[in-house]
């Protein structure tokens, strides 16, 4: 009772300097000239970034790719969340399938998995094409904006969905069947009053996308670099990655307009679902809303939900595993089949960097993950049980790094990093991983302790239990489920990361994404598609294994006698 | 255990403004009686009770339980709940969902590091009293709401505390299983000789269930009495009112008489009991309590005896509820089902002296 506000202060001074340490080390490494003058004020850096000729061209392409894959991905999410909660169409797990799965395909390998299939000089599916009708055109330049907003927006689509799905079946059908009962069709209903009602979900999906896709690096890597098509991402790791002439204040003063932007938008963001509150209406009463009878549109609807299903879940997976199998990529024949070997996945397995950075992702993933569900869970704490003012600066303070850019943060974190002897180090990667994806790691924690009702703890403190007592026998074990959700998204997000890890990784501490993307860069896609498997592999495998753990714990309460 | 409160004092402050949850209380809960804290909601009894058993920190004043003290703020004790062995049922039970039946009932002991033949040994009592035997292995989740609120009971009684406290027990469940569950804990508290504190919103379990009520208002206590005292003659109209469905009629006290008094009302002349001792000429309230006032066709010459007129008549299933009206009174009155009277009519009203009383306005 007498230690709390000592413990709140404790982790305003941590995650405060986890969230704010970048930003103030990208402000100032912004006004610097390099490492070495760091502090002696210079605005040069800032006029050779906004004056360079090509940041216009830069900025346009930006807002291009942001809009347009905002639009996919609701455009799509909006299909599909109006198809599965109005519908009668069958097979509705699909949904949960759609919204869910591709989260634990990595970005990058979905990118790669696209340039594979749709790449204008030997794409599968542009080959197949060119087989078909002859021609030498190909069907799709995957190295375009129109490419980068279609990869993204499908990446983005899960997003998109979770935030539109709840809307529409939370959606008073009342506000319909009056509409009808009032003589209008079907589609006036949806187109008047249907989409209106839910403008702020919709809203709210489209700037998180734009958000997400601000900060994407996957996609404007893998597929808009080979085209020569830069954003702000790829125009900021340009700048620091050119060998010997890497120039991080460039980098930096270039990063503060999308930190800038990415911070007003999910501003706009907090105030439009805050909105939404009000205008989506719940009725109390726990009743289904008449489904739509989709009648003769049932089955190509069907067969629309399903291309799309394959296409986001299994496709990805499916390219990768038959090009890690092939020399050179080629359209499935026969020919392809009896070129196929184990080679890639041998020499993957036998690459130093390769093993050096499976040992490194590995490490950074369980270590980091447990790092970061322990702050997580002290953090939940405070920001569920202890309702105060200062309780109030940490929850904004824990989810501010949502907004920030990750490959911006990498910069600021570079100048701070190269200031101490953590430079270069894993740690040095932790500590940034942890700083990025602490709100993974606070959200399903949060809402595990909300459902610690308060008297379940004061119950055991009236029965003899001391406060540390009740933490071991009442509040942890109801809190498993919880710290194992948090501990998976964590550790996942770990095991794939790479806009943070492009920056911060040097020589001896390479990642797997980064190797990954220096695959693609090298133009090596079987050992790229080997190294991807394995990478899927050991993800899904953390999540079983931290699944099973969760399981045993939360049953030994009840064994232990 | 006598349980003594001196100067309990508990501020709150909500939206700059200070609201005094407890206003200088002070209160001895006699030892092995069943003891209510009665008042509508936000009058202080749930603070009181948490500030007892060491949930809430008060802001001043001195807490015993037995001969400990548990809480003073001028001698800087604080007792923490773990420690001042007492026994609790939460409103909404608190059964912890990730325990089966037995290691609920059994946490108690277990805290006290008690060897395990023991602790199955007490637990099997404990459920057996409780009428629970058989249900160690049941997953708390899987349980109804009486028979949570039996686990409570169980979990509460294990570790034979000198007093337990229930907060609000039997509002969680429906009508029908609150009244009996309301007299089987009425007989476990009784066999068990404990000191038993119950704070509850609900006049009939007040009424049904303890040996001594305290009636509560704006953070203080205004009458602490048996119940029929509380019920039949209350000394103040607030709790008059508050205990059940009262007529209260204006007049002023006219001639004394003992312990009864003749009053001057709208309805005439009225003898009632004025143990209050109202002196005369005073302003002073008539309290009736509807199921009091009898009705008939034609009246008698006796005491307390008017005529009337029948305004309305409800039948509510096991009685009519009616208005009756003398002058410009109206009164409420509670009649049998099988009565004959028809709204309009005509009637003849009367109560005796003993079952009405003069409040002090």
């Amino acid at each position: 009772m007498f230690k709390k506000p000592t413990l709140t202060t404790t982790l305003i001074i941590i995650v405060g300097f986890l969230t704010l340490c970048p930003v103030i080390m990208l402000l100032l490494g912004s006004f610097s000239k390099d490492f070495v003058s760091f502090g002696q004020f210079t605005t040069s850096k800032y006029i050779a970034a906004y004056t360079d000729p090509d940041f216009a061209d830069i900025l346009v392409n930006t807002v291009i790719f942001t809009v347009g894959s905002a639009l996919h991905a609701t455009l799509l999410a909006l299909f599909l969340a109006y198809v599965n909660t109005r519908t009668d169409l069958p097979f509705k797990f699909i949904f949960k399938i759609i919204s869910i799965i591709p989260m634990m395909i990595p970005h990058i390998l979905f990118s790669a998995s696209w340039v594979l299939l749709l790449n204008p000089s030997n794409g599968i599916l542009n080959r197949l094409f060119m087989n078909l009708f002859e021609t030498r055109e190909a069907l799709f330049n995957i190295y375009s904006l129109k490419g980068m907003i279609l990869v993204e927006g499908l990446l983005d689509l899960p997003i998109a969905y979770l935030i539109i799905a709840p809307a529409m079946s939370a959606f008073d059908v009342s506000l319909e069947e009056s509409s009808k009962v009032c003589g209008a069709s079907n589609l006036r209903t949806l187109f008047k009053v249907t989409l209106p009602v839910l403008r702020p979900a919709i809203l709210a999906s489209a700037i998180l996308v734009i958000v997400r896709s601000l900060a994407s690096f996957a996609v404007p890597s893998v597929v808009g670099m080979p085209g020569r098509i830069y954003v702000l991402s790829t125009h900021i790791y340009r700048n620091i990655s050119s060998g010997f002439a890497a120039d991080y204040g460039l980098a930096a003063a270039i990063g503060m307009s999308a930190l800038v932007a990415s911070i007003t938008l999910i501003y706009v963001y907090r105030y439009l679902t805050a909105e939404s509150g009000k205008f989506v209406t719940i009725s109390s009463r726990g009743f289904k809303p008449t489904l739509l009878r989709l009648k003769k549109w049932k089955y190509p609807l069907l067969v629309i939900v399903g291309i799309l299903s394959f296409v986001l879940i299994l496709l990805p997976v499916l390219v990768l595993f038959y090009i890690s199998m092939l020399p050179y990529s080629m359209p499935p024949s026969a020919r392809a089949f009896s070129l196929m070997s184990w080679n890639n996945w041998i020499e993957v397995l036998n690459d130093p960097i390769s093993l050096l950075s499976l040992k490194n992702s590995l490490f950074l993933g369980v270590v980091g993950a447990t790092l970061g569900t322990i702050l997580s869970i002290f953090v939940s704490y405070v920001i569920v049980k202890i309702r105060t003012t200062a309780s109030g600066i940490l929850e904004s303070l824990s989810f501010l790094s949502f907004s920030f850019p990750g490959i911006v943060i990498g910069v600021g974190f570079m100048w701070f990093f190269v200031r101490t002897p953590l430079y270069g180090t894993l740690t040095a990667l932790m500590i940034g991983y942890i700083a990025t994806y602490l709100p993974y790691g606070i959200r399903p924690l949060s809402s595990a302790f909300i459902q610690i009702h308060s008297t379940l703890e004061e119950s055991s403190r009236v029965c003899g239990g001391s406060p540390f007592y009740t933490l071991r026998r009442v509040i942890i074990p109801l809190l498993i489920p919880g710290i194992v959700s948090g501990w998976i998204l964590m550790a996942s997000m770990f095991l794939r990361e790479l806009t943070l890890s492009v920056v911060l990784s040097r020589p001896g501490t390479e990642v797997l994404a980064v190797q990954i993307l220096r695959f693609a860069e090298d133009g090596l896609w079987g050992r790229l598609s080997a190294l991807g498997i394995i990478m899927i592999l050991i993800s899904s495998l953390l999540v079983i294994i931290a699944a099973l753990l969760g399981s045993r714990f939360s049953k030994l309460e009840v064994v232990d006698r | 255990m006598e349980i003594r409160i001196q100067d309990l004092v508990r501020t709150y402050s909500s939206e700059g403004k200070q609201i005094k949850a407890l206003d200088h209380v002070d209160l001895t809960i006699p030892a092995n009686r069943i003891f209510t804290l009665l008042g509508p909601s936000g009058c202080g009894k749930t603070t009181l009770l948490r500030c007892i058993v060491g949930l809430e920190v008060p802001d001043g004043g001195e807490i015993y339980i037995g001969d400990e003290l548990v809480w003073s703020k001028e001698k800087n004790i604080f007792v923490p709940p773990e420690r001042r062995g007492l026994g609790m049922v939460f409103q909404t039970y608190a059964i912890w969902p990730h325990m089966n039946v037995f290691d609920n009932v059994a946490y108690p002991l277990q805290t006290q590091k008690m060897a395990k033949e023991e602790i199955r040994r007490k637990v099997a009592k404990v459920l057996d009293f409780v009428q629970l035997s058989g249900y160690e292995n049941r997953p708390a989740t899987k349980l109804s709401g009486g028979q949570q609120q039996r686990v409570a009971l169980a979990r509460a009684l294990v570790a034979e505390p000198k007093v337990i406290l229930f907060d609000e027990p039997l509002s969680n469940l429906d009508a029908k299983l609150r009244e009996e569950t309301r007299k089987e804990l009425r007989s476990f508290l009784t066999e068990l000789q404990i000191t038993a504190i119950y704070v509850t919103h609900d006049r009939v379990e007040a009424l049904a269930l303890s040996d001594l009520i305290a009636v509560m208002r704006s953070g203080k206590i205004i009458e602490i009495n048996e119940p029929k005292k509380i019920y039949f003659n209350s000394d103040s109209q607030f709790v008059a009112d508050f205990i059940g469905r009262a007529n209260l009629i204006r007049g002023t006290v006219e001639e004394l008489d003992g312990d009864h008094a003749v009053f001057a009302s709208e309805i005439g002349p009225v003898r009632a009991l004025n143990s209050q001792q109202i002196p005369l000429g005073q302003e002073a309230f008539l309290c009736v309590r509807p199921e009091f006032i009898r009705l008939a066709k034609e009246r008698k010459e006796e005491q307390n005896s008017y005529s009337g007129k029948v305004e309305t008549l409800i039948f509510i299933g096991e009685a009519f509820e009616g208005e009756i009206r003398i002058g410009e009174t109206l009164l409420t009155t509670t009649v049998e089902p099988t009565a004959d009277f028809r709204e309009g009519d005509s009637i003849a009203v009367s109560f005796d002296p003993d079952h009405c009383f003069l409040l002090a306005s």
